[in-house]
């Protein structure tokens, strides 16, 4: 930690808040909103006299509220850096009727009423993302009494409690009596492995989440050794369902947990109650080793509770990343790029990709360090030739693409009749503007209309009525499809699939030409909104569908034979689930509504487009 | 309109059996010989093996092809490894086209080899049709900022900040916490060497 | 783009079951079927 506050190369901007990030790989816009601390970080000598004349006393988030800090304070003893900061919500007011003690203590004078938030921009070539996660919490398990019940604590509680630097001074005591407790359990799988199903006990994973946290058995072997090196005596109960003490060196530290007398009984609590005068917890097992029912009469619970992935929504939408099922993010490949986001020149550290160890989480960081190095080393990086431009014989100058483009890479000016204009390195090459493009004036390389139209007309030139055209979007719902193939999903084989690089560029008409040529169904598929690689261009896809559904009906086309789906890179089963599904209705559609439906897409579509 | 003088390779992997398991790759091969513009169809075994490669480089040259259609897995796995081939051949790039028969038709259809044998004619068909359209493109090159930015100030992005400090890399760590930390530096001891977090 | 009616009622048809049902429209949040969880879910206009 103090490696990294000092070192020459590293700039660290702590109480920071992502704001802004634009841009592509080896050429990121970042903007960070520097909180203002209201104590000069330079400055500040980490003296403490300020602290003891601050009156607002308030729970101090790092012990877990087991011990106070005033509205002045520095998060922990060994803060990096190492500065006191204002809490400017809970801070009573300079002005001296008010309070300003602080002020008056301060014989450096760092303290500054007046600073600002500041805004600061830079460049740089790759982002690493390492915001790690969040711990579960166990309030929604309402049976094992956590907040009811003061001797029931969390796993990480009770790691402030043993340290040597947190509130009791390494004196381990419990809450209700602050006596030292003999009679100690623990719980494992706390918030961990636990089903989620709509219908069952668990809707909303309030009660925990499916995956296996990875780390709590091995953290409360830890635990338990540091108890019985500090209190010998003390007995320990841990219940667990199995443990899993997979990595080097565990097994060692899990029999030697056992030597010293530690008991595992295989088999999770239903249910603690409270002695309400002692404060004493009855846990109540079902040993399944023993196979009988037990009570056990406790001092102290520790509940060894799981993670959840951490709440940043925004820098995900910034960086256009997408999860996994289980709300960690999505690598680029499971097995052969598992730090690379799929978007480039961005990588993954530490837990934020899955619940992990602190060995893990640093040879994953120095993995994500390397590849970014990859990168930075170059002095030049090239990017795919996938991009838009436009044909100004064909241009008419009115804009749509301009409004379209969630990048904002094209120019145009329908009043002074300026044609439209891209701007390469702008262009991600979604072609959302090629598709909205009344002219078909815009070209995508690579995924031209032509490009495109060929393999519709060649998907369908044979049996069409037994088919359904699929559009994929190459990041999540191709990647679905893909993952159907990698689990060995099995689905009807009368599909045929186009892939584009975003839902947003299937145009109208390719779907109009796929019922010409008598496609029995079409499906146009994308990434789920918010997972959309090209931002918001999938809304575009939204908005198209609803059109041509309105269109169809006018047109006396059913609205069914056009499906809509989101299925996401992690979706394999969803994606395979739709394709039964839509063969189900693709055995309603007769030849005759097909006939039908050719006859009328010739004289409609074909009139439009002349 | 496309090129008067198509030059069309198909090359069909047998992915060992991962798709010659349930596609019939010589019927496919076949297959894709009569479409118009192909003059060579070949089988592979492992495609992406060397001697994979070799075979469609030696392909290129002999037959001139100036399109290269590989039938083998997604795109998303090997389009980069072919895209090297391509150009190790002297050819662009970008005039490669993958048919993904293999996760989006053998590994999904393995109880229907009649039907996957004839997706993976049509997929084939598909892609042939589109590499009739495809053209050299030329990649703007941009250059590389020499800075990266660490978001999160835990032990993996102190990690990674410090590895690519080390290595004469501007960094940027940005935390939103007032100090750096993160969730280990609550943690007393680490397991597995018991030693303190901080 | 403009959107209209964004933040009002509009009625919604799913075009995998027909189930029908009543919502805010919201166009940039997706839509799913409530009782198939499909996403062809049509904003029905009179
Ligand atoms: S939408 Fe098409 S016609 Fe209109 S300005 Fe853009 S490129 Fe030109
Ligand atoms: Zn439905």
């Amino acid at each position: 930690m103090m490696d990294a506050g000092r070192h020459p190369n590293i700039e660290l901007m702590t109480y920071t808040e992502i704001e802004n990030i634009t841009g592509y790989v080896g050429n990121f816009h970042v903007t960070v909103r520097r909180k203002a601390r209201f104590v000069d970080e330079s400055e500040c000598t980490a003296c403490g006299d300020c602290v003891p004349v601050c009156p607002v006393i308030r729970p101090n988030e790092f012990e877990m509220g087991l011990s106070t800090r005033r509205a002045i304070y520095i998060p922990f003893p060994q803060a990096v850096p190492a500065a006191y900061l204002i809490n400017i919500d809970e801070c009573l007011g300079d002005v001296p009727i008010a309070c300003g003690k602080c002020l008056e203590a301060c014989d450096k004078k760092c303290i500054d009423f007046d600073m600002k938030d500041r805004i600061e921009r830079f460049e740089v070539g790759a982002i690493i993302v390492a915001t790690g996660l969040d711990v579960f919490d166990p309030t929604g398990l309402d049976e094992y009494g956590y907040t009811r019940y003061p001797n029931v604590i969390t796993s990480l509680e009770f790691e402030r409690l043993i340290s040597a630097g947190g509130p009791t001074e390494g004196h381990f005591i419990r809450p209700s009596d602050r006596k030292q407790p003999k009679r100690i359990g623990f719980i494992q799988c706390v918030g961990s492995r636990t089903e989620i199903s709509p219908d069952g006990p668990n809707p909303d994973g309030s009660r925990g989440h499916p995956y296996c946290s990875n780390i709590c058995c091995m953290n409360t072997v830890k635990d338990s050794l540091l108890l019985k090196d500090h209190y010998p005596d003390t007995e320990i109960t841990v219940f667990y369902m199995d443990i899993r003490a997979f990595g080097k060196g565990f097994e060692d530290l899990y029999r030697s947990s056992k030597e010293k007398g530690v008991r595992y009984v295989r088999g999770l609590p239903g249910k603690i109650r409270e002695d309400p005068t002692t404060h004493n917890l009855l846990v109540t097992v079902e040993n399944t080793t023993a196979g009988r029912l037990e009570t056990h009469e406790l001092d102290m619970v520790v509940l060894s509770v799981g993670f959840v992935p951490p709440e940043d929504g925004h820098i995900k939408k910034l960086l256009t990343l997408s999860n996994t099922s289980d709300g960690f993010l999505l690598e680029a490949h499971p097995k052969l790029r598992p730090v690379d986001a799929p978007a480039k020149g961005v990588f993954f550290a530490g837990c934020v990709e899955s619940p992990k160890d602190i060995k893990d989480s640093v040879t994953q960081a120095s993995a994500a360090a390397a590849r970014a190095q990859r990168l930075l080393n170059k002095d030049r990086v090239s990017v795919e030739a996938i991009t838009a431009w436009v044909d100004h014989d064909l241009c008419t100058a009115c804009g749509i693409c301009v409004k379209v483009c969630p990048y904002g890479a094209i120019t145009a000016d329908p009043k002074q009749k300026i044609k439209a204009v891209v701007t390469e390195a702008s262009c991600a090459g979604c072609g959302a503007c090629a598709a909205e493009c009344p002219q078909d004036a815009i070209v995508m390389r690579n995924f031209t209309d032509l490009q495109i139209m060929a393999q519709v007309e060649a998907a369908l030139a044979e049996n069409p009525e037994e088919k359904t055209l699929v559009f994929a979007c190459n990041w999540c719902s191709y990647a679905g499809a893909d993952l159907a193939g990698v689990s060995r999903l099995q689905y009807p084989a009368n599909t045929r699939v186009v892939r584009t690089m975003c839902s947003g560029r299937v145009d109208e008409d390719f779907v109009w030409r796929a019922f010409e040529l008598g496609a029995a169904m079409v499906l146009v598929s994308g990434c789920h909104f918010g997972d959309c690689h090209y931002m918001t261009a999938n809304h575009h896809t939204q908005k198209r569908v609803d059109k041509m559904w309105d269109r169809m009906e006018r047109w006396g086309i059913r609205p069914e034979r056009l499906q809509l789906e989101w299925i996401s890179a992690a979706e394999g089963q969803k994606f395979a689930r739709v394709m039964r599904e839509i063969e189900e209705m693709r055995r309603q559609v007769t030849r005759e509504e097909i006939e039908e439906t050719k006859a009328i897409i010739a004289k409609r579509w074909r009139k439009r487009r002349k | 309109m496309p090129d008067e003088e198509l030059r069309i390779g198909v090359f069909v992997c047998e992915c060992g059996r991962n798709i010659a398991g349930t596609v019939d790759v010589e019927t496919v091969r076949r297959y894709a010989e009569s479409l118009p513009g192909v003059v060579t169809s070949q089988v592979n075994r492992y495609t992406c093996s060397d001697p994979g490669q070799a075979q469609i480089r030696k392909a290129i040259a002999e037959h001139k092809l100036n399109r290269v259609v590989i039938a083998a897995c997604s795109p998303s796995l090997h389009q980069p490894t072919f895209r090297a081939c391509l150009r190790q051949a002297g050819l662009n790039q970008y005039l490669l086209e993958m048919a993904n028969i293999r996760e989006q038709v053998a590994w999904v259809h393995m109880r229907e080899p009649d039907a996957a044998t004839y997706k993976a004619q049509e997929t084939v068909k598909m892609a042939v049709a589109r590499a009739r359209y495809l053209r050299p493109e030329q990649e703007m090159e941009v250059p590389v900022t020499k800075a990266a930015l660490v978001i999160g100030g835990g032990i993996a992005g102190i990690q990674a900040a410090l590895d690519l400090a080390d290595a004469g890399h501007k960094v940027y760590l940005v935390e939103k916490e007032p100090s750096i930390g993160g969730k280990m530096a609550m943690l007393d001891k680490t397991f597995p060497t018991m030693d303190c977090s901080i | 783009m403009a959107t209209a009616g964004a933040g009002k009622q509009a009625r919604f048809k799913c075009l995998r079951c027909g189930y029908e049902y009543t919502d805010v429209y919201a166009p940039d949040r997706e839509r799913t079927c409530p009782k198939c969880r499909s996403n062809s879910v049509r904003r029905l206009r009179k």
